[in-house]
C-alpha cells in the first residue's frame, strides 16, 4: 500500500510538474525552476528516482558553465547522442529537476537517456545527495557574488563534499587553476585534467594583480610561484613549501595560431592525438571553455573530426557573446558576473578593430549579487587605453550611476559616458550613435540580461531563452 | 608643489570587495587638484616607517588570507603601525582592516585572536553575517548638507568600541558595528575605521577630501583647502541608493 502511494505521489509530481512547465511557456515565461520546485513539494525524492534514469554529466565553477555546456551539447549532437539540457542556465537544484521532468515520461523513465546539466557551485552539493554524475566538468573558481556565498572557498568546499558523495564520478578539472585542481587531490574519483601551455604572447603582465583570489597556497599557505601566468590566478603554479603544484594536464593547448574578433584557432594535444580547431567564439576565456569541452569528449572517447566540427558551430548560450545583427549595425550581448569575467571581456573588447559602443547594465538584485563592489575589482585599464575606439560608454541598470562614478574613478572622460535608464531609449541611442559595420556591446549583470533580453526579442525577433 | 604619499597595507592579500577604489579614489582626486601622489604597496616581509606615508589604507579579506599575514602583521608592524597612528598620519581602514586595528578578535569557536591593538576596540564573531547596504551619518563632514555616507557591509564579526575611540557615524539604514548599538565605524586621532566597502570613497568624495585635507594640513603648514571639484555623477549615485533605501 505504501508503495502505491509513493508511486502515486511520483506520478502526481511528474504531472503536475509537466503541466506547469506547459502552462508556463504559454503564458511566455520561462518557467525553468517554478515547475520542479512544485514537484519536489510533491515528491521530495524526484530528483533521485528519476535521475538514476539518466547517464548525467555536470558542469559547474564560476565563469564558463553556460558556454562548455553548449559546445559539449553541440560535440553530443555531432555523436548522434539523445540528450536533455538546462539550456536556459537554471542551475539550482529546481532547475535541474525541471529540466529532468521535461524529459522523463509520464511513467519516470527517460526519453532522451543523457543529461548535460550545468550546476550551481553550492547546489551541486545538494544535488550530489540524490544523483551522481557520471562526469564532471569544472571549469574555475574565481571571487563572486561574496554577499551569496560569504567567502570564495566555500564554493571550491562544497564542490568538494559533492564529489565526496559521489566516489565513481570522472572528474575533468582545469589544472590550471589552483583551487579547481586541488579537487582532485586525495580523492578517490579518476581524474583528468587540462590546461594551457605557456604560450608567448598570451602570458599575462604581472602588473598589479588585484585578483588575488588563490596567490598563497590553500593547503599550506605558502604563495605560489608561477611559471607563467594565463589569466587571473590561472597558470603554471607551484608551491615552494609543500610541494603542491600544477597536475601534468592530459589534454592541452599548445599553440594559438589565430585569434579574431569571431573565432580563435588552437592547437590541442590528446593522448590520441594532436589536432587544430577552430573555436567558433571570440575571447581568451572561452579558449578554456572550449578546451574543458574537448578533455570531456576524449573521456567519452569521441572521434577528433567530430569535435573539431562541433567546435567550429556551437551556438553560444543565451546572452553569452550572442550576436544579434540590426541593418547594417550588430548587437553582441556579453554577460557580466563577476571581476574576472568583466576584465575578460574588456580585454576581448580591446582586440576589436572598429569603432564600437557599450552599454553596462547594473542591477543589484538578488540574482545579480546586492553588492556591486566587485566593479571596483575590475581592471578597467584596458578602457581606458582604447578610448579613441568608444563612440559612447551608456550606463544603466538600477545602478547605473555607480557604474558611471567606477568609470569616472577609472579615469575615462565624463563626457563620454551617458546615464539612461530606460532600455529602449539606450538601446534607440546607442544604435543612432553606430556607424554601418560596427557593434554595440551590451554588457547586463543577470537580471539585466533578463531585462535587455525581453526587449531585443521584442524588436529583433528573437529565440525564447530557454530554446 | 604638494605631494602625498599612500601606504597599502598587504594589497594581495587584504583587497576583497573592491578596496582598491579607495586607493584609486585617493588617487584621482589628489591628481585632479594637481597633487603628487605615490602608491606603495606594503605586505609580507617588506618594512613599514612610521615616518614615510601620509595616507595609510588597509583593506578586509577572508580568514584565509588573515591568517597568513597575522604572523607579519604583530611581529614586524605592530610597532611602526602602531607609532604612525599615534604621529597622527590619516588612516583609512574597512571591514578586516578595521578588526585587525583593535584589540582581538573572538571567532564563535571561542578562540580569541591577537590584532595590532592600536585602537581600543574588539570584535566577535557570529554564525549569521551582517550583510547589505549600508547609509550613516557622519556628523561634521563638509562639503555635503546632508552628511550621509553610502556603502555595504558584509561581516561576520560584531565590533564594539572601548574608552578613546568614538563611532564614525550613526546607522540611518543597515547593522553597522554590530547591528545593536546603532553606531557605524570608529575614529581614533587620524583614523578612519568603517565596515562600508562597496567601495567606500569614489562614492563619499566628501569623506575622501576630508582624508586628503587632514593629510594635507598634517603634513603642509601653509595649506589652507582643497579646490572643490565637480561631483555630480558621485552625488547621483549617493542620492539615487538614498532615496531608495530611507525616502521610500
Amino acid at each position: 500500500m505504501k508503495r502505491i502511494i509513493k508511486l502515486l505521489r511520483l506520478y502526481t509530481a511528474l504531472f503536475i510538474g509537466k503541466l506547469a512547465i506547459y502552462v508556463c511557456r504559454i503564458a511566455g515565461s520561462g518557467g525553468t525552476s517554478f515547475p520542479g520546485r512544485i514537484a519536489m513539494k510533491i515528491y521530495p525524492e524526484i530528483l533521485r528516482t528519476i535521475g538514476s534514469g539518466y547517464r548525467i554529466i555536470m558542469i559547474t565553477g564560476t565563469n564558463g558553465k553556460t558556454t562548455t555546456a553548449r559546445i559539449i551539447e553541440q560535440i553530443l549532437r555531432e555523436n548522434h547522442i539523445k540528450y536533455v539540457a538546462n539550456k536556459s542556465g537554471a542551475n539550482l537544484v529546481s532547475g535541474l529537476v525541471t529540466t529532468l521532468i521535461s524529459d522523463v515520461r509520464l511513467k519516470g523513465t527517460p526519453s532522451s537517456p543523457t543529461a548535460l546539466l550545468e550546476v550551481d557551485e553550492a547546489a551541486f552539493k545538494v544535488a550530489s545527495k540524490y544523483v551522481h554524475p557520471a562526469v564532471l566538468v569544472v571549469t574555475n573558481f574565481f571571487r563572486d557574488q561574496l554577499d551569496r556565498y560569504g567567502e570564495l572557498f566555500s564554493a571550491v568546499e562544497s564542490v568538494k563534499e559533492g564529489i565526496l558523495n559521489s566516489p565513481d564520478t570522472t572528474l575533468v578539472l582545469n589544472g590550471d587553476d589552483s583551487l579547481c585542481a586541488s579537487l582532485g587531490r586525495d580523492v578517490k574519483n579518476p581524474v583528468i585534467y587540462y590546461g594551457m601551455d605557456n604560450i608567448p604572447g598570451f602570458e599575462e603582465e604581472n602588473g598589479i594583480n588585484l585578483n588575488n583570489d588563490a596567490s598563497y597556497c590553500l593547503f599550506c599557505k605558502n604563495k605560489y610561484e608561477y611559471l607563467y601566468r594565463t589569466y587571473s590566478h590561472l597558470g603554471s603554479y607551484k608551491c615552494p613549501g609543500c610541494g603542491f603544484q600544477r597536475p601534468e594536464p592530459l589534454v592541452h593547448i599548445s599553440r594559438v595560431p589565430a585569434m579574431t574578433g569571431e573565432f580563435t584557432t588552437a592547437v590541442i594535444n590528446t593522448p590520441s592525438g594532436n589536432f587544430e580547431a577552430n573555436i567558433n567564439l571570440p575571447g581568451f576565456y572561452n579558449i578554456y571553455n572550449a578546451l574543458a569541452a574537448v578533455t570531456f569528449a576524449e573521456v567519452l572517447g569521441f572521434s577528433h573530426d567530430k569535435t573539431v566540427k562541433a567546435l567550429a558551430c556551437f551556438e553560444s548560450g543565451f546572452g553569452r557573446m550572442e550576436s544579434i545583427p540590426v541593418d547594417d549595425k550588430n548587437i553582441q550581448v556579453i554577460l557580466i558576473k563577476n571581476p574576472t569575467g568583466l576584465s575578460q571581456v574588456l580585454k576581448y573588447l580591446s582586440t576589436v578593430d572598429r569603432p564600437f559602443v557599450i552599454c553596462f547594465m547594473i542591477n543589484d538584485n538578488t540574482a545579480d549579487g546586492t553588492d556591486i563592489s566587485w566593479l571596483y575589482d575590475v581592471d578597467f585599464e584596458p578602457l581606458k587605453n582604447m578610448q579613441n575606439m568608444i563612440r559612447r560608454i551608456f550606463a544603466s541598470g538600477i545602478r547605473a550611476e555607480d557604474m558611471a562614478v567606477r568609470l569616472k574613478y577609472a579615469g575615462i572622460f565624463t563626457d563620454n559616458i551617458v546615464i539612461e535608464k530606460n532600455n529602449p531609449a539606450m538601446l534607440d541611442a546607442a544604435l543612432n550613435t553606430l556607424n554601418a559595420g560596427e557593434t554595440l556591446f551590451i554588457l547586463p549583470t543577470y537580471t539585466a540580461l533578463l531585462d535587455i533580453r525581453k526587449l531585443l526579442k521584442k524588436r529583433f525577433d528573437l529565440k525564447n531563452f530557454w530554446q | 608643489m604638494y605631494e602625498i604619499s599612500i601606504c597599502h597595507l598587504y594589497p594581495d592579500l587584504l583587497n576583497l570587495y573592491g578596496d582598491y577604489g579607495n586607493i584609486q579614489a585617493l588617487i584621482r582626486r589628489l591628481e585632479w587638484r594637481g597633487i603628487n601622489v605615490q602608491v606603495h604597496p606594503v605586505s609580507i616581509g617588506d618594512p613599514f616607517s612610521p615616518d614615510s606615508y601620509d595616507i595609510v589604507f588597509i583593506g578586509g579579506g577572508q580568514n584565509y588570507e588573515q591568517d597568513i599575514l597575522h604572523k607579519d602583521l604583530l611581529k614586524q608592524k605592530k610597532k611602526p603601525l602602531t607609532e604612525a597612528v599615534e604621529n597622527g598620519t590619516v588612516f583609512l581602514c574597512i571591514c578586516g582592516g578595521y578588526q585587525l586595528m583593535g584589540k582581538y578578535y573572538k571567532l564563535s569557536s571561542g578562540t580569541e585572536i591577537e590584532c595590532l591593538g592600536a585602537m581600543n576596540h574588539w570584535t566577535i564573531g557570529y554564525e549569521k553575517r551582517l550583510t547589505g547596504n549600508l547609509v550613516f551619518k557622519i556628523e561634521g563632514l563638509k562639503q555635503q548638507s546632508d552628511s550621509l555616507v553610502v556603502g555595504f557591509e558584509n561581516h561576520s564579526g560584531k565590533t564594539y568600541l572601548g574608552d578613546g575611540v568614538t563611532p564614525l557615524g550613526k546607522v540611518v539604514y543597515g547593522y553597522g558595528n554590530n547591528g545593536e548599538d546603532g553606531y557605524e565605524g570608529a575614529r581614533y586621532k587620524n583614523v578612519f575605521c568603517s565596515y562600508s566597502h562597496g567601495s567606500l570613497l569614489p562614492k563619499n568624495p566628501a569623506l575622501t577630501d576630508e582624508l586628503i585635507t587632514l593629510a594635507l594640513k598634517r603634513k603642509y603648514r601653509d595649506f589652507v583647502s582643497l579646490q572643490p571639484l565637480n561631483d555630480k555623477i558621485e552625488a547621483m549615485a549617493r542620492e539615487n541608493m538614498i532615496k531608495r533605501l530611507i525616502r521610500s
